[in-house]
């Protein structure tokens, strides 16, 4: 932070460049393009959890005026409801879905696995040794211990733009529109599946809604609509609808987490038993779950394993395996605190691995009011309070951008980057960050993404847009910069480095003279300059992106619905390129994290193994209403340096927080997400149960 | 979307003719298109009646109220006079969907909606009331499924509009472009047990005009509780009225028809301000005879919970303490 400028980032709070765009609607997206003479693909499929299509009418859905062409698998098992069976193409999606209908297909269905719970086999016994040492550890002298089952639902990406790609393959090149948070990356698949060089292929992704880790592949629609395109010699639309979205468009398993833990009288926690359990697809993998983490957790026997249900693929999603571990050890950590009678804040410094967390957790203490919390259970009324914490960090290690940085002859400046912008407004932070470089206002420069052809950078995963376009934004800017600069040496007759240049005014070293710079470009004597840019150490900073979460939550003891107050969320971010953007992050990561503590979840029926709520009605998201006051704060220190993720830790603790403040308000602990009215009223019977 | 015929109908006599052809009304078109989206509904006839103007608007009539089955939940919810006079149905209307949707839905179509039980909506589920052998809800997830047996399909009643009018007795008048009739809102909902593949009375040629309202009530409170507050049908509801001497309760969202309890009702008795035990009590007697479904036991607490509420908040008292 050590520039200061009229356009210092910090000091002004600018919507992200296209913000008109997207609220009028202007902003076109993958789902937005129709390309001349586009066909419309769709697939085929299979209902229910497990089976296969028995029949279908495939001679009456040809028939539909307008349907190009119709193929079923007869035959081919299906292992989750929206596993592909077929495809149909059509000149409209009207005669693509009339042909759908008339197929009237029938299944075979056999019985699908859907609760994890009923299918799980507990804990297994650890090698002997291990055993022996949890022996130790738990009948050591003056410890507590705990032991606890957790367990988290299956998340649906729920992208509000779903997955789909517009493809256009033509002779000798291809052109495509996919909906995706690697556009560099598409380049390769539409190659490989058109056989056209990758030079030949330009992929479009100006606009994304959303991604969350679902959205790095080609995906079967992908795939599907390059083929049929170049089958057919004509583009080729192939869009999921929202249901084939929530059952196959990706999501982050369920767990089963259980967790016997010793602490000391002391507060110091000695180690314990943990068990993993992923609930995953019928292939297995794609799971992992972060637990233990962040705190000393001491000397802990940990085991995973998956564990397979008829229900759609998982897929990365924001902090994969993050926030179900952080729900699961940051409940852990309330209950270790209340078995050796601490604070919940004051247990969680004693066992922290991060000092500046630690101060993190005092600052959290002072902004939710945490002097006002009551404890367990003992609100007066119905209507009982209780405050919450957790914690997070994620890394920031290097990587590879390269960007090109064009100044016109006009002084308009534009910024092009191979990266996307999946929601999170990295068009902005390129933008941004060139201005205050340059040291010329917003309105001078435009940032481009999502563009295959543009200099390569990376997909956005791990966090690393921002922190890995930052420091090449920032090197093409200088290149830039000096590359103009030569043009003005030469018409002025001195060395580039003799001339100097700020805040949007070059002197000419010679006469003293100052000139602006839309003069000093004018003097171009070609349309143009470029400068290169690649990511390099020199802006890049490291670090942690630590997280701290408070929460203040209202629980209805007499119906069980919770309402989240307020949230604050501590955030290290070091260089902020764009503040509102910034802060737009840590807010959208908390909303998501309320949503999965409190409402989100995939409903596969037990008999059939359909999932139900493929929908928005009820797979229900966090709306308006159930979104409390956040105050993001953007903890920034003088040794910080470089651009920090924080797309992903944003949104690991705040489940956790908010079922540690569920604990604290009713004297109750719900141990399974989401916290439903269902799950505290049970919760609550059984805590009845117990004392009576 | 399948293709269909769209005609517009100018006047009632027109639109009873449609009706007499096997057109099907489109008013807001909230659901009907959303079931024909989902190629639930198969209709390919299809009626507006956006242009019958004097469908539309609230007035004060024979001591009563009427309102015309055209106006939506927005000019509703903007009505001051109803708002003081019958803040129950004010209430239950701010709570249905959402903004836009009130902005376009009609009072008309809310009452005569279609359930939103997931498997009558997934086309692939050939359930009781699409004219199939099964109600999937039975051993599938019924979470949200009734509490009150009433026959073999397990819907709940969507509209949480709807209890308001049963309770003060209002009447639906409904006409076949020559005559009107009128239909008694507590007796206007069909039970499974009577037909399993109608929610209400109307038949395919008569067409609903209006809501008549005889008289307001002189206390009345709407309380509902849902997991999500933005866009969320309720777990459970319920609208309770005092007028003549006499307490209506109606709870929504617990059975395949707005259901009075009329065990609470006779044990309220006559009297006018209910205390906190008199509440708790009524509230038992409300859900005594509820029979959950494997998987929906927690909503008969919480239906309990929204009597005991909508009482206390009818006689202006705190039912959060």
């Amino acid at each position: 932070m050590s520039e200061t400028s009229a356009n210092n980032p910090m000091e002004k709070t600018l919507p992200r460049p296209d913000v008109r765009q997207k609220v009028t609607g202007m902003a076109r997206y993958t789902a937005d393009q129709y390309p001349a003479k586009v066909l419309h693909a769709r697939a085929i499929r299979f209902p229910f959890g497990k089976g296969l299509l028995a029949e279908a009418d495939v001679q009456k859905a040809r028939s539909i005026p307008g349907v190009i062409s119709v193929e079923v698998q007869k035959g081919k098992e299906a292992s989750y409801a929206g596993a592909v069976v077929g495809r149909i193409v059509a000149e409209s999606k009207d005669a693509l879905e009339d042909a759908m209908e008339a197929l009237n297909a029938t299944y075979a269905m056999m019985p699908p696995r859907t609760n994890p719970m009923k299918l799980y086999a507990g804990v297994p016994q650890a090698e002997a040794a291990d055993e022996a040492k949890l022996k130790e550890i738990f009948e050591g002298e003056g410890v507590k211990v705990v032991e606890a089952t957790y367990t988290t639902q299956v998340q649906t990406h729920s992208c509000l733009e779903p997955h789909g790609t517009v493809a256009d393959v033509r002779q000798d090149s291809a052109e495509a529109w996919v909906s995706t948070q690697a556009v560099m990356a598409q380049e390769d698949a539409v190659s490989n599946t058109t056989g056209l060089p990758a030079s030949k292929v330009t992929v479009h992704s100006e606009f994304v809604g959303g991604g969350f880790g679902s959205k790095f592949s080609l995906g079967s629609e992908g795939t599907m609509a390059c083929r049929v395109s170049k089958e057919k010699g004509r583009p080729v639309r192939a869009i999921l609808n929202r249901r084939e979205e929530h059952s196959d468009g990706g999501n982050r398993p369920g767990s089963i987490q259980y967790m016997k833990i010793a602490v000391k009288d002391d507060g110091g926690i000695v180690g314990g038993r943990v068990h993993l359990v992923n609930t995953v697809d019928a292939d297995g993998g794609g799971g992992g779950i972060r637990n233990p983490n962040y705190y000393k957790f001491g000397n802990i026997v940990r085991t995973e394993d998956d564990l397979s249900l008829n229900g759609g693929k998982p897929q990365a999603f924001r902090a994969p395996g993050f926030p179900q571990g952080s729900f699961a050890l940051e409940s852990m950590m309330d209950e270790l605190a209340a078995a050796v009678k601490m604070d919940p804040v004051a247990f969680r410094k004693l066992n922290e691995t991060s000092e500046r967390r630690k101060s993190q957790f005092d600052q959290g203490a002072e902004l939710i009011g945490w002097k006002d919390r009551k404890p367990d259970g003992t609100t007066p009324g119905r209507i009982k309070v209780g405050y919450g914490c957790g914690a997070a960090s994620w890394g920031n290690g290097k990587g590879k951008c390269s960007a090109d940085c064009e100044i016109h002859r006009t002084g308009e400046v534009e910024v092009r980057v191979g990266i996307q912008d999946i929601g999170t407004g990295a068009s902005a932070v390129v933008t941004d960050t060139a201005a205050w470089h340059l040291g010329l206002p917003r309105t001078m420069v435009t940032g481009k993404v999502g563009n295959s052809d543009f200099p390569p950078g990376p997909g956005s995963g791990g966090s690393v847009t921002t922190r890995m376009t930052v420091p090449a934004v920032r090197d093409s800017a200088e290149n830039a910069l000096t590359e103009l600069k030569k043009e003005l040496a030469t018409v002025w007759k001195t060395e580039p480095e003799k001339i100097a240049y700020k805040e949007g005014v070059f002197t000419n070293p010679a006469t003293n003279q100052s000139v602006p710079w839309k003069d000093a470009c004018a003097m171009m004597s070609s349309a143009s300059v470029v400068g290169h840019g690649r990511f390099n150490e020199e802006y890049w900073g490291g670090g942690s992106s630590d997280t701290v979460q408070f929460v203040k939550v209202e629980v209805d003891s007499e119906t069980g619905v919770v309402k989240v107050k307020k949230v604050v969320a501590i955030q290290a971010a070091g260089q902020i390129c764009n503040k509102l953007t910034a802060e737009n992050q840590i807010c959208g990561g908390v909303i998501q994290g309320i949503s999965f503590a409190l409402f989100e979840q995939r409903i596969l029926d037990p008999v059939t193994g359909g999932q139900v709520n493929a929908d928005f009605i009820n797979y229900k998201i966090a709306g308006p209403v159930d979104i409390p006051e956040i105050v993001p704060v953007l903890d920034i220190r003088d040794t910080d340096t470089g651009a920090r993720s924080i797309g992903e830790p944003t949104t690991i603790p705040t489940a956790g927080a908010i079922a540690n403040a569920v604990a604290n308000a009713l004297g109750v602990r719900v141990r399974h997400l989401p916290i439903t009215p269902k799950r505290v009223l049970e919760a609550m019977q059984e805590q009845k149960g117990k004392t009576a | 979307m399948r293709s269909f015929n769209y005609a517009i109908a100018e006047n009632k006599q027109g639109l009873a003719a449609a009706l007499e052809k096997g057109y099907k009304i489109k008013a807001g078109g909230i659901d009907l298109l959303d079931m024909m989206k989902e190629r639930i509904d198969k209709s390919d006839r299809i009626v507006s009646i956006a242009q019958l103007k004097d469908l539309r608007g609230i007035r004060e009539r024979d001591g009563g109220v009427a309102i015309g089955a055209l106006t939506t939940l927005r000019e509703l919810t903007e009505n001051e006079m109803l708002r003081r006079k019958f803040p129950a149905l004010a209430d239950s209307i701010d709570n249905a969907a959402t903004p836009q949707v009130r902005e376009v839905a009609t009072i008309g179509g809310n009452i005569l909606q279609r359930p939103r039980c997931w498997y009558f909506r997934r086309a692939e589920y050939d359930c009781l009331r699409k004219g199939g052998q099964t109600c999937f809800a039975v051993n599938g997830d019924n979470t949200y499924h009734s509490i009150y047996p009433m026959g073999s399909c397990h819907i709940t009643h969507p509209s949480n509009i709807a209890p308001a009018f049963v309770a003060v007795g209002a009447q639906f008048v409904a006409s076949d472009g020559r005559t009107s009739k009128t239909y008694e809102a507590r007796d206007f909902f069909v039970r499974p047990s009577e037909d399993v593949m109608r929610e209400h009375k109307l038949p395919q040629n008569e067409f609903v005009t209006e809501i008549f309202l005889p008289k307001l009530p002189d206390k009345s409170a709407y309380v509902e509780v849902k997991e999500k507050q933005s866009f969320d049908w309720p777990l459970a509801a319920c609208v309770a009225t005092y007028a003549d001497t006499k307490w209506n309760v109606v709870l929504a969202h617990v059975a395949p028809i707005p259901v009075r309890a009329v065990a609470a009702e006779s044990l309220l008795g006559d009297r006018a301000d209910i205390d906190e035990a008199l509440a708790q009590q009524a509230s038992e007697a409300a859900v005594a005879d509820a029979q959950p479904m494997t998987q929906n036991g927690f909503r008969v607490h919480i239906a309990k919970a929204v009597v005991r509420r909508a009482l206390l908040k009818a006689c202006g008292k705190d039912f959060t303490a």
